[in-house]
């Protein structure tokens, strides 16, 4: 009996020790499998300590019936007894709370009391060694008794809900949208989380009472809280907004704060006439308070579905493994899910045996994606197979509707797309009844804007998506483009091009803009002989002629022998040097970095071209960038010197270019010199200067400007 | 005599003692055995990376229409009407508090407010405020979730633009496709996870560059692929002439024998990388013209984008082929739009940078609804930072310019389980400082790691001795804006 005794101490003793630890050890703790099932006995060993607490509690009324000896010696084997069921519970309870399955506050406050409840009871049983006269006993014993209270009713809590006991008496009926007006649905429970606590009856800070109506409606000692209509001008929002440190800022710092949507609520409440009586139907449609409320009544409904959980069974990793190939991607919606969804790729390479394969994860297919590719109706009665499946998508499949009504047994689906197929109305309908069908779209099928309507009036469960695009406005066709690039070699053909099927291009090479009608229109490429502009623009019935596209082509011209630069480039800007003006790279007029373009600041460009020998030129043609926001612009003047010694070159042409007038967008432009004196010489030097000053029109008028060359061309 | 008794309870003796002692101590080693890591250093495994959601996504895809340069906030979509009333006073000292200002207007002697030049009103059954600059964006307003608090650290455009892009303003750090490259893997394997296209509009650009779009110290598969904006998408994908698909499988097939006889050899994991590479290619040759072939998009659908739709290297463009990439399962479809950097000139390039995104925008946004899909792509447009109050310059008549200003700004983002219908955050009457909720670029990218269904905690990389993650060590998941 003693030895009995003996080890049940200590096995008491160890326990105890053992819940310090696992308290402090926390949720680093991981349960295997067999104390699962040890804590999951947590609610029938629970009932031991504290049967045998109230016996011990209630023997005390029944002082004649046992002598005060064998009270003594029964007291003590029952505390025995009490103590170990009460630390195995505790520690049962606590391997329970690790499977994680409650509200974390309520199963705190359970652990906490469960806990203290075995310390005590260890205590107790030790003091009714130690305390022979019982001077604290009986007192402890009390305290013992409150703490078996509340940690049975916090357990009752967990696993029956607040209330359980009253609940048949207190009967509150839930509000609903339908039922409450939309203060009570809506803005009440927000007054009630944030501000009830210090402006109720009893406690009324600054005199505000909100828990009554009526009294609300009075306000405190600053008067009303709103103004009907005028957010912007009631005290309540203005506390809300006011900075976090403002004495005035509602709630204080330190409670719990509004959130936003929680505000917008309140504002489009008094906006809307911070009315008491009316209900969500009684608003006008466009009301802000009713978008808002409908929202959250939306969002209140299906709050509880955090994640979802699926009853079968993950299929093996090595099946998963093996239906993934290039045309087609199996995997678990996410990490430990069993869902999964397959997606098919290539529509040139899909074969139906790719979707037949699934059948090995019939069951735990979600989510299957078959967009664009060549699915018939007739695959649909295999698709019926995948009992689970929740998100089908079949646009811009092959589907043309008869075989739909096959799917009715997807008693899970809940999203099917059929965009971009051909399917009718009557086709789908058999299908908006399945029970938990959502979303249907249907844009670019056959179905019509009208039967849409119909249809999603008919099943208001189902959210019908068709066409979202109205609009009636006539549109700017873009612009043809150019497909040559760089410089046009001797004999290569100018060629344009539009992406827009059905659209004729009309141009002209003369610097004009192309008209829609008059202009010659584009048919086949064509040749160029020498640098040219060359606009051009598409038109189409329906839509607008575009913008002009303007192009100069630089057609490849005599190539000098050898070229000598006799002016440095600004060495920021030094390009390739001299090789680079006639090697055909051309720049972009954004990027002036590039090698292709030498720049000129500080002094003029001025270059001599040696021929071999003398010829006679016709024009000479300077390729150069203006970036007007970047102070480039075209040379202010160009001077073309010529001669068969480089010593003695006459000048032939002096020019001064048009300048722009006003902003214009970044380009490459040819500068033409036309060369009329006829003679014959081996150098030709071209001379050209930047602009001395900006125009006035510039930002920076004044400043010295920028000349960019990249070719010089020679005809 | 009763004091007696209980000094004998109370007296412990030595093997009494140490006998209870090592029957508590058991208790803790019975206790410890349930700990499976114990004894190790919390951060001693390397996470799994499965290539799944470490919880259900509610986003599969993202698409990030990139506003590069930082477009206005003020003359977008955060109605300042005081400034207006203001325009040309002072900014008061006690809005600015001397925060910081660039290079570029801290020597200015006045600093001017300045009123948006372009109208406002309440769009949608959301009220959000649209400028008239946007009206297609304001048509799909309802969709939208627009963030007013975004706030970031750097205050010139290469820091902002990396820090938004990467979680750090050294551009070092994989970017965000990179990351969801890596955590979420590819789901079309027959194109790159990670997809970058570039456009420039007709403002003031600022430029792009290849390490916004790096894998960082990431295996180089999951570096971004830049699109061209040529006609052909992605270059050289034809088979040379002379040469057919088949020679190319047999000589991709040989190669990899050599290159995996090198892997054995020295064992670097780029040479694997490669392999992959080359696979990839190959298959792209069938993948990519599918997705250019624009003969089986409908009329209205070009209608609805724009006619520059049809014209390569255009945003609108950009925008459809964003659209068909991410259709096809590629995780990240990253649009870069440039010119948005108006310094002057704003009543002059900001309308027409509108123009250029507005309409392909919204008809992404309602083209991706409308096939079912924007339920799971998390649509993003927004810039690296916003512009100041006050002009820039000399205030004119009717033009004037803003300052880089990264203490506010707006983007917005849709879809992919995102609250619809909401402006989240409050600025001041001046437009300068936050007054509630501020969304940092670190919570920013928490929030959309997390629409994918990733801890922004546990997507780790070791690198150089420690964990790195695209928050770093910051950031929170703003769940306010989760549907």
């Amino acid at each position: 009996m003693m030895s009995l005794n003996r080890i049940a101490l200590n096995v008491i003793f160890c326990i105890q020790i053992l819940l310090v630890f696992l308290l402090i050890a926390g949720d680093r703790i991981v349960l295997p499998a067999w104390l699962q099932v040890a804590g999951r006995l947590h609610p029938l060993v629970l009932h031991l300590p504290i049967g045998f607490l109230i016996f011990l509690a209630v023997i005390h009324l029944f002082p004649k019936h046992v002598d005060k000896d064998s009270l003594q010696r029964l007291i003590h084997i029952g505390l025995v007894i009490t103590s170990l069921f009460a630390s195995i519970a505790a520690l049962f309870g606590f391997f329970l709370s690790l499977q994680g399955e409650y509200g974390t506050d309520a199963l705190m406050r359970h652990r906490t009391a469960g806990v203290l409840l075995s310390w005590f009871c260890y205590a107790l049983l030790l003091l009714h060694r130690v305390d022979e006269k019982q001077r604290f006993f009986y007192g402890f014993g009390a305290l013992t008794l409150v703490t078996l209270i509340v940690a049975g009713h916090t357990g009752a809590v967990l696993t029956h809900g607040q209330n359980f006991v009253l609940a048949p008496i207190l009967a509150n009926k839930e509000l609903t949208v339908e039922n409450a007006s939309v203060y009570e649905f809506a803005v009440q429970p927000i007054l009630d989380r944030k501000c009830f606590s210090c402006h109720n009856e009893v406690k009324a800070k600054g005199g505000l009472v909100m828990t009554s109506i009526d009294k609300f409606k009075e306000g405190g000692k600053h008067g009303k809280p709103w103004v009907e209509g005028k957010p912007q001008e009631s005290r309540m929002i203005k506390a809300f907004y006011l900075p976090l440190s403002h004495d005035e800022h509602m709630p204080p710092d330190g409670r719990p704060q509004l959130t936003p949507v929680e505000i917008s609520t309140i504002e489009a409440w008094i906006k809307s006439g911070a009315d008491f009586e009316k209900k969500l139907n009684q608003f006008a449609d466009g009301d802000s308070l009713k978008f808002i409320v409908a929202s959250f009544a939306a969002s209140k409904s299906d709050a509880p579905v955090e994640e979802k959980t699926y009853s079968f069974s993950a299929a093996s990793g090595d099946v998963v493994e093996k239906l993934n190939t290039p045309y087609r991607s199996v995997f678990p919606l996410f990490k430990d899910s069993p869902a999964l969804q397959a997606d098919f790729f290539l529509k040139g390479s899909f074969q139906v045996e790719f979707l037949r394969e699934l059948n090995s994860i019939s069951q735990q297919l979600v989510v299957l994606n078959l967009s664009k590719m060549p699915v018939e109706d007739k695959e649909l009665e295999f698709i019926a197979t995948f009992t689970n499946l929740e998100n089908l998508n079949l646009n811009f499949t092959r589907i043309e509707g008869t075989g739909l009504r096959t799917l009715e047994p997807l008693a899970n689906l809940q999203t099917l797309s059929l965009a971009g197929t051909s399917v009718k109305a009557g086709d789908i309908e058999p299908l908006l009844s399945l029970p938990r069908l959502r979303e249907v779209y249907v844009w670019n099928t056959q179905i019509a804007e009208a039967e849409r309507e119909a249809l999603s009036k008919k099943y208001p469960d189902v959210t019908i998506t068709g066409n979202l695009f109205s609009d009636s406005e006539t549109l700017k066709l873009g612009k043809p483009r150019l497909e040559n690039d760089g410089v046009i070699r001797k004999g290569e053909l100018i060629s344009l091009k539009h992406s827009m099927p059905g659209v004729v291009i009309r141009l002209s090479k003369d610097k004009t803009d192309p008209d829609s009608i008059k202009s010659d229109v584009y048919d086949k490429p064509f040749p160029a002989t020498e640098s040219m502009v060359l606009k051009a623009k598409a038109c189409k019935d329906g839509w607008f002629c575009s913008d002009v596209l303007k192009a100069t082509c630089f057609v490849e011209g005599i190539a000098p022998v050898n070229v000598e630069l006799q002016s440095k480039a600004d060495v920021q800007y030094p390009g390739k040097g001299a090789e680079g003006l006639t090697d055909m790279q051309k720049g972009f007029a954004d990027i002036l970095k590039e090698p292709s373009w030498l720049g000129y600041r500080e002094g003029p460009f001025s270059t001599n071209f040696d021929f071999g020998k003398s010829i006679s030129l016709k024009s000479i043609v300077i390729s150069h960038a203006e970036n007007i926001g970047g102070f480039v612009f075209p040379p202010q003047e160009v001077e073309i010197w010529a001669g068969d010694n480089v010593r003695e070159m006459k000048m032939l042409k002096q020019l001064k270019p048009v300048q722009p007038t006003g902003y214009t967008p970044n380009g490459v432009e040819a500068l033409p010199i036309p060369l009329d004196s006829g003679g014959s010489y081996r150098y030709y030097r071209v001379v050209a200067r930047p602009l001395a000053k900006l125009p006035t029109w510039h930002n920076s008028k004044g400043e010295r400007g920028w000349l960019f060359v990249d070719e010089v061309f020679f005809y | 005599m009763e004091n007696e008794f209980l000094k004998n309870r109370f007296h412990i003796t030595r093997r009494h003692f140490l006998g209870k002692l090592s029957l508590g101590l058991g208790s803790v080693a019975l206790g410890s055995l349930l700990i499976p890591d114990l004894l190790k250093s919390e951060y001693d495994d390397v996470p799994q990376i499965s290539g799944l959601p470490h919880f259900a996504p509610k986003a599969k895809r993202i698409i990030y229409l990139f506003q590069n340069g930082a477009p206005s906030q003020l003359e977008s979509f955060d109605y300042k009407p005081l400034l207006n009333k203001m325009t040309g006073e002072e900014l008061p000292a006690s809005i600015r508090m001397g925060q910081r200002l660039t290079g570029m207007t801290s020597g200015q002697a006045k600093f001017p407010l300045v009123g948006s030049y372009f109208g406002f009103k309440q769009y949608g059954q959301s009220g959000a405020w649209v400028s008239e600059l946007f009206p297609h964006t304001a048509k799909i307003v309802d969709e939208l979730c627009f963030i007013k608090t975004m706030h970031t650290e750097a205050i010139n455009h290469d820091p902002a633009l990396t820090f938004m892009q990467s979680g750090a303003q050294q551009g070092n750090r994989p970017s965000m496709g990179a990351w969801l490259s890596y955590g979420l893997g590819s789901e079309n394997k027959n194109l790159p996870a990670f997809c970058v296209l570039l456009s420039r509009g007709r403002g003031n650009g600022q430029g792009v560059y290849s390490k916004l779009w790096t894998n960082g110290f990431l295996d180089s598969v999951h570096q971004g692929v830049q699109f061209s904006s040529s006609e052909e998408r992605v270059l050289y994908l034809q088979d040379p002439s002379g040469r057919d698909r088949e020679s190319t499988r047999k000589m991709l097939d040989n190669l990899a024998q050599l290159n995996s006889l090198n892997y054995k050899e020295f064992g670097d994991p780029e040479i694997e990388a490669k392999v992959q590479q080359y696979e990839m290619a190959y298959r792209m040759q069938t993948a990519v013209p599918e997705l250019s072939d624009l003969s089986h998009e409908p009329d209205h659908i070009i209608k609805m984008y724009g006619a520059d739709c049809l014209s390569p290297g255009t945003y609108a463009s950009n925008c459809l082929l964003a659209r068909k990439l991410s259709e096809s399962g590629v995780r990240f479809v990253q649009l870069y739009h440039q010119g948005w950097d108006q310094h002057d000139n704003m009543v002059g390039d900001m309308p027409l940078q509108a123009q250029d995104v507005d309409r392909a925008t919204a008809a992404l946004v309602l083209d991706l609804k409308q096939r079912g899909l924007l339920e799971e792509t998390l649509v993003i447009w927004g810039g690296e930072f916003g512009r100041t109050n006050y002009c820039q310059g000399d205030l004119k008549k009717k033009n004037y310019g803003r300052d880089h200003h990264p203490r506010n700004y707006t983007i917005w983002m849709a879809g992919g389980g995102v609250r619809p219908g909401i402006v989240y955050g409050e600025t001041d009457d001046f437009g300068y400082n936050i007054v509630r909720n501020p969304v940092h670029v670190n919570d920013f990218h928490a929030t959309v790691l997390h629409l994918m269904g990733l801890n922004h905690e546990q997507l780790t990389f070791k690198h150089l001795g420690r964990r790195y993650r695209l928050t770093d060590v910051a950031g929170k998941v703003i769940h306010d804006l989760l549907a």
